[in-house]
């Protein structure tokens, strides 16, 4: 089966795109002064394109949105102006090159400042680093910024060296020295975009904390596109001070953040080339207008009310819209089968539901059939990691966490073999959802320990947990919301593969071992390969729940924890996704929680049953219906009232 | 033609289908039990009736009058007062404060006075801020603010949960004393014991949908439905 | 070592700037904490209250009428802002939310520079404020001496609606929980409204108290926006207290540090929130967790 579009963008040949680009770049000079676009302005859209390659790697495709990049903008243009105009160095592009280094090591320093914070807290505080900026340039630093005038007399560049030196003319040759620094940009941006790292880059902007649950190190990821955007700011910086031979102190005013903002918002966030087209729009319009003195001021206006149109109406901007107008839209497919499990039907006739029609001929290729036999793994790749014989999979000591006055566990000790599939029951109140969090890694115990094939894992955090091979499905799905369902089973692929971090911006998605395979593997396990490429809006209930499963095994965990795997689930969901867990036990560890006592009893080999934060009793599942303390724990002591 | 009327909804959370096709009618100064283990669609069941979860069809009458999709202020105005599961308790307020706030937009509030002659242990702490008071005062608290709007339907979401039994025993109580008094109940409980001593017909949930119905005698004559949907 | 005439005189600067500075904050803070949304249009708002009062004293000569008049402005376009798009947006993301008020902020600030031409106005100082004052040793524009106290009393009135009156405790409910207040039968969105028609009004009635003291232009609220944002970090976001104790202390931070370098007094700010978010991320009076 092949896998198509596991990417974001067209897989497999990105140099087309690239090739494209690179003919529009020749075809400017010789098309736009027809459009009436002179060169200045073509090079002033190409280097607000530029920032905003940058900005769209770090907005579009992580979903930081910050309106500070213009300290970045600033910190690239000033240094290579200063060392320019006031040190002795003539060689422009070395100059740009080490303003885009320092406008990185900007970036790294207030990124550790800012995404410590994310939302509301990272926007405003995004924009109160870019002002600390502006007011150095204004005054403390003015010897070398030339405060409130700016830098003047930034050099052209001189291309070649001695005698065949040719000193670059404004106008178009200025342009074509920009255009390389914008196909340059492009490149990089592109194929950081198509590499496994940018793939993780999206999985942060639809669901951070899964993203982190699945093994990546959303801290160091989000730093190192914050570091590229800062470097794509200084460049883009650096040639504004080169295109008017002087730098402006207002490339560090607010605005210059607002207006990066909004042309990317306006062009389209996500596309790479949708700030180009915003700055095409914004200066375009600015320009044609000035040929009407009545409303020509009001162009910031007029694009202001396209913004917030363009918001309110069409999130996806410009290029987002023209996409959506060629992308056809499929429906979300509700399989509408008969009832097929006896379960069911009899839980139905308990509840005087009368019998639903049973044909086999209405159940499509993809679903499941209750009494077909178990289905082996295919796949050698999924194949879990080899444990000590004998050495439990998972155990707890005296696990206990108290909130303050609360205990909502206490003393918890249990230890679960190898293979075996652990249920875990209690009444409401019984502390099951701290029990598992607390296990997984989300909550760190106040007293305990916790054991994975032996291995202390307490307090170690989630994504640690996962890179040692336990991996949790939730209750309410937390799925990559924009990707498609095998871009979604990549995340966690590429967690287990590459670890906890890896910076391989430049190389291909297609590139990482095994990854295909493993992917592939994991849609066979859970039965959503005819559905691969189908991005997760589109699914049904039923299926995205399977996707939530998938989740949790694409990693190749020797532990899985499973919350409620049928949770919100109709009765024939609930028989199929008995039948898949029966299936994906084989070589692995399970632990389940659920309300649903038939499926329980039917999965389970071996129950716990926490009340009120304590272990009550432990058994097998004909032992626990046998207990009274059980039942009782459930019914409430009906002899006591 | 019942107080109450629940007929054929389906509720979701996001699209997890939690409830389907559940039909339920409460008369008035009736006590109706809603059992169930959970995850089973109980407290979803609250939440629609009260308008916190929107169902995407079926009918909810109240007093004859189609209350699905009306905002959840509207309904309360009407006369229906949800005690949620995790009581709610603005804990910046202090108790006579919650008790105020609760009673601005009831028609017929009760004095506070009475009130605290119902529960004289919310008189004793009426300076003290939310954040401040156990977790029995709470759901006294909690029950009170439904109370002081003279709700004629008190829907009571898990009332006894995580309180010890001498409390829960004081609540059962005073609960008992409200059904007494004729007040329509809908009460949430994994404390089926509890909840079956005031109620004089209960309904089981499972897996979202309506399993029983029926009075407490004939539940307790029948302890296989008990330990099939509540038991294990 | 600065003398102490000049210290106490900075101090005195720092309070008014705070002062003020905690007036424009408690309306953007309450408004985030109470329906959610930070309000990047809250200096435009400010703008705007100065350009009212501006027109008003203009066409009637009364500086209490132009109060009157910067009020009624924002409070004006604060509820048109409101009705017309910011409701729509209570169940969008947060970056949307942040995205569309920033747009509206754009919006107002170019309609008014539209409107009014990008060079400055002038508010005059009215004449109960004009002169000097002495205080012990200090000599004090009495202007400034004014705003303090009329700003100073504004705050205080501000308070007791939150904290003893039956709205402010609904609205402090509704920053605690507001879906328990609908519960309990309460129209949240017509306190929305209301909470946004008063920070609105609050930002506008700033505008025009401040404006004696500044030129007025169109861009005038650019820098209070992001002094604001830094005042409600350090103090915590959705905190009143916050709000009033975060202006005051980051007034007597520009203040002071512009006693030893003025280049720096800016800086400083910044700098202190930096520190503050590595030290505490809440905020001093924020709770923990809270984004």
């Amino acid at each position: 089966m092949i896998l198509r579009n596991l990417a974001t963008r067209g897989a497999g040949r990105p140099w087309v795109a690239e090739l494209i680009t690179l003919i529009v770049l020749f075809l400017c000079p010789l098309v736009l002064p027809l459009l009436g676009v002179g060169a200045d302005m073509a090079s002033r859209i190409l280097i607000w394109g530029l920032f905003g390659l940058g900005f769209d790697i770090l907005f579009g495709f992580t979903g930081l949105l910050s309106f500070g990049q213009a300290a970045f903008f600033g910190v690239g243009g000033f240094v290579s102006a200063f060392l320019l105009t006031q040190t002795g160095m003539t060689n422009v592009v070395l100059a740009l090159f080490i303003g885009t280094l320092v406008a990185m090591v900007a970036g790294a320093l207030v990124g550790f400042f800012t995404l410590r914070r994310s939302g509301i807290y990272f926007a405003m505080i995004t924009l109160a680093f870019a002002e600390m900026f502006h007011f150095l340039e204004l005054s403390p630093l003015s010897n070398w910024t030339g405060g409130e005038n700016g830098l003047t007399g930034v050099p052209t560049p001189t291309l070649g060296l001695g005698s065949w030196a040719v000193e670059l003319q404004s106008g178009w040759q200025m342009f074509g020295f920009i255009a390389v620094f914008f196909f340059i940009g492009y490149v990089i941006a592109h194929r950081i975009v198509l590499s496994p790292f940018g793939q993780v880059l999206t999985a942060l902007r639809d669901n951070s904390p899964r993203a982190l649950a699945t093994g990546h190190s959303v801290r160091k990821y989000k730093l190192a596109a914050f570091v590229i955007a800062a470097g794509f700011g200084g460049i883009a910086g650096g040639l504004l001070g080169v295109l008017q031979s002087y730098m402006p102190p207002d490339a560090l005013a607010f605005h210059t953040s607002g207006q990066l903002v909004m042309q990317s918002v306006i062009g389209g966030a996500g596309t790479l080339f949708g700030p180009l087209l915003g700055a095409g729009v914004w200066l375009g319009l600015r320009d044609s207008l000035q040929d009407f003195p009545t409303i020509a001021p009001a162009w910031k206006l007029i694009l202001g009310v396209v913004f917030v149109v363009l918001i309110t109406v069409f999130r996806q901007g410009l290029l987002g819209a023209v996409k959506t107008l060629f992308t056809p839209r499929r429906v979300a497919t509700e399989p509408d089968v008969a009832e097929l499990s006896a379960e069911v039907t009899r839980r139905h006739a308990v509840a005087g539901v009368p019998d639903a029609q049973l044909r086999e001929d209405e159940v499509p290729d993809y679903a499941f059939h209750a009494d077909t036999p178990h289905r082996r793994a295919k796949g050698l790749d999924i194949t879990p990691k080899a444990a000590d014989k004998g050495m439990p999979a998972l155990e707890c000591r005296n696990l206990t966490k108290r909130y303050g006055g609360l205990t909502a566990n206490e003393g918890i000790t249990l230890s679960i073999p190898e293979g075996q599939l652990r249920g875990i029951i209690g009444p409401n109140g019984a502390g099951k959802s701290t029990f598992f969090k607390m296990l997984a890694g989300e909550v760190a115990p106040t007293e305990g320990e916790i054991f994975l094939h032996g291995a202390n894992i307490t307090g170690l955090g989630v994504t640690a947990v996962s890179q040692l091979g336990m991996s949790k499905s939730y209750q309410i799905n937390q799925l990559f919301a924009k990707l498609t369902v095998a871009q979604n089973l990549a995340i966690p692929v590429l967690a287990r593969i590459r670890g906890e971090f890896r910076p391989d911006m430049l190389t291909s998605l297609h590139g990482v071992p095994g990854l295909h395979g493993q992917i592939e593997a994991t849609l066979e396990m859970v039965n959503l390969l005819e559905r691969a490429d189908v991005p997760v809006t589109e699914l049904a209930y039923g299926e995205k729940r399977r996707l939530e499963i998938g989740l949790a095994l694409a990693n190749a965990p020797n532990v899985l924890l499973l919350d409620e795997p049928l949770a919100g689930m109709s009765p024939r969901e609930r028989a199929d996704t008995v039948q898949l867990l029966k299936q994906i036990r084989a070589g692995r560890t399970l632990v389940v929680v659920e309300h649903d006592m038939d499926a329980m009893f039917e999965l389970a080999e071996y129950i716990s049953v926490l009340q009120e934060g304590r272990l009550l009793a432990e058994g097998t599942p004909e032992e626990i219906k046998g207990d009274q303390r059980v039942q009782d724990a459930y019914l409430g002591g009906m002899e006591e009232v | 033609m019942s107080l109450l009327e629940i007929e054929g909804i389906n509720s979701y959370y996001g699209d997890s289908h939690v409830l389907f096709d559940v039909d339920m009618h409460v008369d008035e100064h009736e006590v109706v039990a809603l059992l169930g283990r959970n995850g089973a669609g109980k407290s979803t069941t609250l939440k629609s009736v009260v308008g916190a979860v929107k169902p995407h069809n079926g009918t909810i009458r109240f007093d004859g009058n189609d209350i699905r999709g009306l905002p959840p202020y509207e309904i309360a105005q009407r006369g229906i007062q949800l005690v949620p599961e995790e009581r709610r308790i603005f804990g910046s307020l202090n108790v006579e404060e919650n008790l105020q706030l609760a009673s601005l937009s009831a028609e017929n509030a009760w004095p506070l006075e009475r009130i605290y002659e119902y529960f004289p242990r919310l008189k004793e702490r009426r300076r003290s801020r939310g954040t401040d008071l156990s977790g029995g005062e709470q759901q006294m608290l909690a029950i009170a603010r439904a109370l002081v709007r003279d709700a004629r339907l008190i829907l009571l979401d898990e009332p006894f949960e995580g309180l010890a039994p001498i409390i829960v025993q004081d609540l059962l109580a005073d609960t008992r004393q409200l059904a007494e008094e004729g007040r329509t109940i809908v009460i949430v409980e994994q404390n089926v014991a509890a909840a079956l001593s005031i109620a004089q017909r209960c309904y089981i949930l499972n897996n979202g949908h309506v399993v029983y119905e029926g009075t407490p005698a004939e539940l307790h004559a029948d302890p296989q439905i008990m330990h099939e949907y509540l038991g294990v | 070592m600065p003398s102490l005439p000049l210290f106490l005189s900075q101090l005195f600067n720092g309070l008014a700037l705070g002062l003020l500075l905690a007036l424009i904050s408690a309306g953007l803070t309450v408004i985030y904490g109470t329906l959610g949304v930070l309000n990047l249009a809250h200096g435009a708002l400010f703008m705007v209250g100065a350009y009212a009062g501006f027109v008003a004293m203009e066409h009637t000569g009364s500086f209490v009428l132009a109060m009157v008049g910067g009020m009624a402005g924002a409070l004006i376009v604060g509820l048109l802002m409101e009705r017309i798009i910011i409701r729509y947006f209570y169940q969008r993301p947060a970056e949307d939310q942040i995205l569309v008020t920033f747009g509206i902020g754009i919006i107002i600030t170019e309609a008014v520079r539209l409107g009014f031409g990008g060079i400055s106005q002038r508010v005059a100082v009215p004449e109960w404020g004009q002169g000097i004052t002495k205080l012990g040793f200090l000599f004090y524009p009495t202007y400034r001496i004014e705003v303090m106290v009329i700003v100073a009393v504004v705050l205080l009135l501000l308070y007791l609606i939150l904290y003893r009156t039956r709205i402010g405790m609904i609205v402090r409910a509704g920053i605690e929980d507001s879906l328990m207040v609908n519960m309990l039968g309460i129209n949240v969105y017509r306190v929305f409204l209301l909470v946004f028609g008063i920070g609105a009004m609050t930002a506008g009635f700033a505008g025009i108290i401040n404006a004696p003291i500044v030129a007025v232009t169109p861009d005038m609220g650019e820098a209070i926006l992001v002094q604001s944002f830094v005042v409600i970090v350090i103090g915590g976001v959705g905190s009143f207290p916050g709000a009033v104790v975060g202006g005051i202390i980051a007034g007597e931070i520009v203040s002071l540090t512009s006693m030893f370098n003025p280049a720096y007094s800016h800086v400083m700010l910044f700098a202190v929130m930096a520190l503050l978010l590595a030290v505490r991320p809440q905020g001093l009076f924020g709770i923990e967790g809270r984004e």
